[in-house]
Order: C-alpha cells, then sequence, then structure tokens
C-alpha cells in the first residue's frame, strides 16, 4: 500500500490550480526518482520542465495524470486528487474504469508518437473519442477533420502512420489527444525522437496550441521554445524542483548553481 | 547456349566499347541441377510403372461417397478443435498475463499438463471418462449426465485435440501481445480506454501479425492430427481409408487416396493463411505481393540486371 498522508483539506474550487503537487515521492524499487516534488499549475499557463535526463521530469509529468502510480504526497488534477477519491478524510482508491474516466480529460503526446500503426490517422484520431465518449461517428470524424487541418494534415486523413515523416505522425499524435477535449495537455519530451528539421513543425503545433489558453505541462529540451512560450519554467534535479520561475529567468539568469551548469551545457 | 547480354538491344555477347562480356560457368549447379533431374526421372518412371500404385483404384476411390463423408468429418474435426484452441488458447494467454497470480498460475499449470501429456493418450483419456466418472453433475444439484452417452467418439476427439490445442495456441497468443509495443498501451491508456477495449481494438489487431503464420501452422498441423482419432474408430478421412482396405486389402492405393485428399486440403488452407496475412499487413508499407503479382512482376522484368531496379 502506499502511505498518502491526509494533510489538508481539499482546495477550493474556485481558482483551484490545474495542477497541484505537494510532496510527491515515487521509487522504482530502490531507486527515488522523486524525492519530493512541489508544483502549482494554473489554468491557462504553459510549464516547461527542464532537466537532466534521469532528474524525474518524465515520471513525474506520467504520475500526473496516473500512468505512474505516486508512492507519497499528494496530487491533484483539477482539485481531484489523483487515482483516489476523496470520501471525508478517506482516501479510496479508484477503480480502473474512474481512473480511465479522468485521464481523457488528459491529453498526452509521448516522445515515439504511440500512434496505432494499424489504423489510419484518422481512426487514430476518433477511436478514443467513439469508445470511450461514445461519440456517433460522424460527430466525431468531424472534429477529427478539423483538428487534423490545424495542425496541417487534413490531406493525410486516409495514410497509415508509418506513411508519415516523425513530424507529421506527432503532429497527428497532438491532433488525437486533442480529438478529446481535454482540459490539460502534457508532452514527454515530444521533440526528441525527431530530424532536427522536422522539430519546427510540431513546436510550431504547440506554440499555436499555447496560444489557444491550453494548460501544457511540456517535459523538453528545447530551450528555445521554453523561452518564447512557456509562462513558467521548472529545474529539476534528482528528484526535486530546485528552480520555478519566469521562463525568461530560469533560462537567462538562473539563481541555482546546478541549472546555470545544465542551461549552459544545453545551449 | 548464348550468354544473356547487359542490354537487351546490344548484339550477342557485346556491349558498345567492343568488349565481350562473358558471363561466370556455374558447374556446380549445373551438376547439382542434372542429378536431381534424373532422380526425378526414375522415380516418376517406377509411379508410373509399379502397378502396386494400384492408380487406377485411386482414381476410383478419390471420389468415393464414405471417403467424402471421411473427409467432412476430418474437416469438422479440425474447424471445431482449431475454434476451441484459438478461443480457450486466447483466454489463457490472457489469463498468463494477468497481474492476480492465482489466474497466472491456473493458465500455466493448464499449458503445462495438456502440453507435457501425449495428445494420443489425452485422447483415449476422454474416451475413457466414463470410467473415471459414470455421471457427470458438473457439481450441481440436479444435474445428472451419463458419462458414457454424453463422451461420444467424436466429442472424446474434440474434446482431446481442442483443449491439448489450447494450449499450444495460449502461447502463440502470448509471444504476439508480448511482441506489440508497449507504448500502444500507455497511448490507449492515456486516451481513457479500458483494458479490454484496449485489448480487443488496439493490442490483439497488431498481435495477429505474430499470431497468424504459427497458427497457420497450428491448423495444417490439427488438419494431419485428427488422422489420430481413427484410434477411437471416429470415421475420418483416414478410418474411412482403413475400411475400406481393410475390405478389398488395396492398402496402398487408399493410403494414396486418403493423402491426396490431406494435400489438397492443406494447399487450400496455405492460400488461406496468406491472405490473412496479407489483410493484417495492412499499415505496411510493404505488403507481400500476391501470386498474380509475382506473376506480373516476372513477365514485366526483361533482362536479370533490371530485377529490383526500377520497381
Amino acid at each position: 500500500m502506499s502511505t498518502v498522508t491526509m494533510t489538508e483539506q481539499e482546495p477550493s474550487t474556485t481558482g483551484t490550480p490545474m495542477v497541484r503537487a505537494d510532496r510527491v515521492r515515487k521509487s522504482f524499487g530502490r531507486l527515488e526518482v522523486l524525492k519530493s516534488v512541489d508544483l502549482s499549475v494554473e489554468a491557462g499557463e504553459v510549464v516547461c520542465m527542464i532537466g537532466r535526463s534521469g532528474s524525474g521530469k518524465s515520471t513525474f509529468l506520467r504520475c500526473i495524470n496516473h500512468l505512474e502510480r505516486i508512492d507519497g504526497g499528494r496530487l491533484w488534477v483539477d482539485g481531484e486528487v489523483v487515482g483516489y477519491r476523496q470520501r471525508g478524510n478517506r482516501l479510496h482508491e479508484l477503480r480502473a474504469k474512474e481512473i480511465a474516466r479522468r485521464r481523457t480529460e488528459i491529453g498526452m503526446v509521448f516522445q515515439h508518437f504511440n500512434l496505432f500503426p494499424h489504423k489510419t490517422v484518422l481512426e487514430n484520431l476518433i477511436e478514443a473519442p467513439r469508445l470511450v465518449l461514445k461519440e456517433p461517428r460522424d460527430v466525431a470524424t468531424d472534429r477529427a477533420i478539423d483538428l487534423l487541418g490545424k495542425v496541417g494534415l487534413a490531406s493525410k486523413a486516409k495514410a497509415y502512420p508509418r506513411q508519415l515523416s516523425g513530424g507529421q505522425q506527432q503532429r497527428v499524435a497532438i491532433a488525437r489527444a486533442l480529438c478529446m477535449r481535454p482540459k490539460l495537455m502534457l508532452f514527454d519530451e515530444p521533440t526528441s525522437a525527431l530530424d532536427p528539421e522536422l522539430i519546427g513543425e510540431v513546436l510550431d503545433v504547440m506554440r499555436d496550441l499555447a496560444d489557444t489558453g491550453m494548460t501544457m505541462v511540456v517535459v523538453t529540451h528545447e530551450m528555445g521554445f521554453a523561452r518564447d512560450v512557456a509562462d513558467r519554467v521548472v529545474f529539476f534535479d534528482e528528484g526535486r524542483i530546485i528552480e520555478d520561475g519566469p521562463a525568461a529567468q530560469v533560462i537567462n539568469d538562473p539563481v541555482h548553481e546546478r541549472t546555470r551548469a545544465f542551461v549552459k551545457a544545453v545551449r | 547456349m548464348s550468354a544473356p547480354t547487359l542490354l537487351p538491344t546490344e548484339s550477342e555477347e557485346e556491349v558498345s566499347d567492343g568488349l565481350t562480356v562473358v558471363p561466370q560457368r556455374h558447374w556446380g549447379r549445373l551438376v547439382s541441377a542434372l542429378v536431381i533431374l534424373a532422380v526425378g526421372v526414375v522415380f516418376a518412371r517406377s509411379v508410373v510403372t509399379n502397378e502396386r500404385f494400384g492408380w487406377d483404384v485411386v482414381g476410383t476411390y478419390l471420389r468415393d461417397v464414405s471417403i467424402a463423408h471421411g473427409l467432412v468429418i476430418t474437416l469438422e474435426l479440425t474447424l471445431a478443435c482449431m475454434a476451441i484452441g484459438v478461443a480457450l488458447g486466447a483466454l489463457l494467454a490472457i489469463m498468463r498475463l494477468s497481474v492476480n497470480p492465482v489466474v497466472r498460475s491456473a493458465a500455466y499449470l493448464y499449458v503445462s499438463f495438456f502440453r507435457g501429456t501425449p495428445v494420443l493418450v489425452q485422447l483415449l483419456f476422454w474416451f475413457n471418462l466414463a470410467a473415471l466418472y459414470p455421471v457427470i453433475s458438473f457439481g450441481l444439484p440436479g444435474v445428472e449426465l451419463d458419462a458414457n452417452r454424453l463422451i461420444t467418439p467424436m466429442t472424446a476427439a474434440i474434446l482431446g485435440l481442442g483443449l491439448n490445442q489450447a494450449a499450444y495456441q495460449s502461447e502463440i497468443v502470448r509471444a504476439g501481445i508480448l511482441a506489440v509495443d508497449p507504448g500502444q498501451q500507455e497511448a490507449s491508456d492515456a486516451l481513457g480506454l479500458t483494458r479490454l477495449q484496449t485489448m480487443r481494438r488496439i493490442v490483439l489487431p497488431q498481435a495477429m501479425r505474430v499470431i497468424i503464420p504459427p497458427t497457420g501452422n497450428e491448423t495444417i498441423g490439427m488438419l494431419k492430427s485428427t488422422a489420430l482419432v481413427s484410434v477411437l474408430a471416429v470415421p475420418d478421412l483416414l478410418y474411412s481409408a482403413q475400411v475400406i482396405y481393410a475390405r478389398n486389402f488395396q492398402t496402398i492405393p487408399l493410403l494414396i487416396v486418403a493423402s491426396v485428399w490431406y494435400l489438397v486440403v492443406t494447399s487450400v488452407l496455405t492460400v488461406g493463411q496468406f491472405y490473412l496475412e496479407r489483410h493484417y499487413a495492412r499499415g505496411n508499407r510493404n505488403l507481400p505481393p500476391t501470386p498474380l503479382q509475382q506473376v506480373r512482376r516476372i513477365f514485366s522484368t526483361h533482362s536479370r540486371l533490371s530485377v529490383g531496379g526500377q520497381r
């Protein structure tokens, strides 16, 4: 059993942060990946998470939609405790179906796209709206076509993922996540598996998405993107967030010694 | 014999700069081909001239009514046993991958038991079930079935071969599921699909590419394994042939009749498997060419040098 401690009451619904983490801990066996992570992301905010590989940023991102279970601390998404239901001062572990339902409100984009290779682009987009939201085919298809237009791939609806370039696949993956009309989007190193000349097109789509007011949490090594698009940048180091501030300040003028070394190395 | 030329338009053995191209001579290939052809001719000649093959008898019995009935029984058995094998095998594979240790162990024990004993022994066990449980009640009150009447030779055959097949099939399905990229499961989770939806819509269709080829092998194997049920006196293809040759002593011709039919059905199954594989390969850049496409490719190729070049 995980040791989830009751510390305080659920935050009030007015001005609830979209994501709130309170001393989140996570271990894989003996390896403590997250030691104590505190973070708050407001609705409409774009937060980039940077740090060396193995610093825990991807693991933390995966905790937000419960792909990984936390071992300690508390984590809320839009006022709801991730993976649990609060009744009085007890936390009941959610059933798989309820976890699945909550995940529908959180879109996720993976480093390796993870498109369904046996389905066409359009089928990739409408699969979850049809199965999970029980939408009629034509409603889901209309929205899917609209989203494909927004990511610049309207002509590829009938193509299979393997017929597309990496950049195109990642744009399809973004459209697939958006097709569920999420209130929060998580990006796990979305450009790390791409050829350099394809990174720009994916970042452009993400920039457009940020302009629409979507709440986004992005694990990335793209400092330019972080500086231009993010409202805040947080720096992960050995399972903690050791620097958290406005994008320009964290990247251009970091306070912490380790942040300075990292920013210098990746630039 | 003229050597093949570099360019079809050039005169033989000469290219534009006046040099003669001498192709490599493959003496080894020539000799081995001649040896094989010679052996083939000798064998074919003996098959045709040896009267004991009894080709006229083969011709007569190939369309015999009881042989046809036997063939139908064999096909029914194959279909029924494979249906049980595939359905139960998929269930066992999913059980083997369960997080529940009891469920996992149960599937594991099933597989080790049915894989670890000869299928012929299992067939005889099912056939003699009445000796073990004269009355079958499934542990339910009010249910009293006479085992001797319930377990006919045909049900014993279906149970024996089907349950045995499930053990092998489960390993095939399990390998297929494990071959699917774990990222597919994660993406499905993140989209809010339930585990059942993910298995049915995302994982199994992709696992099919790995599952189909060995399952095709197993189906062909099953067709031949059904010959074992002749020990239970089920009138399948082999048993029907045996009944006839016990009467007229034309043993060899009737075994040939049975073999011809087994060969015909396995050939048909092989073709079916090809198209099934092709169906589940969709989404791949290179689909395997159909026989028609292969023939076209051969005829559209003029020179050996252009093979794989322009197309």
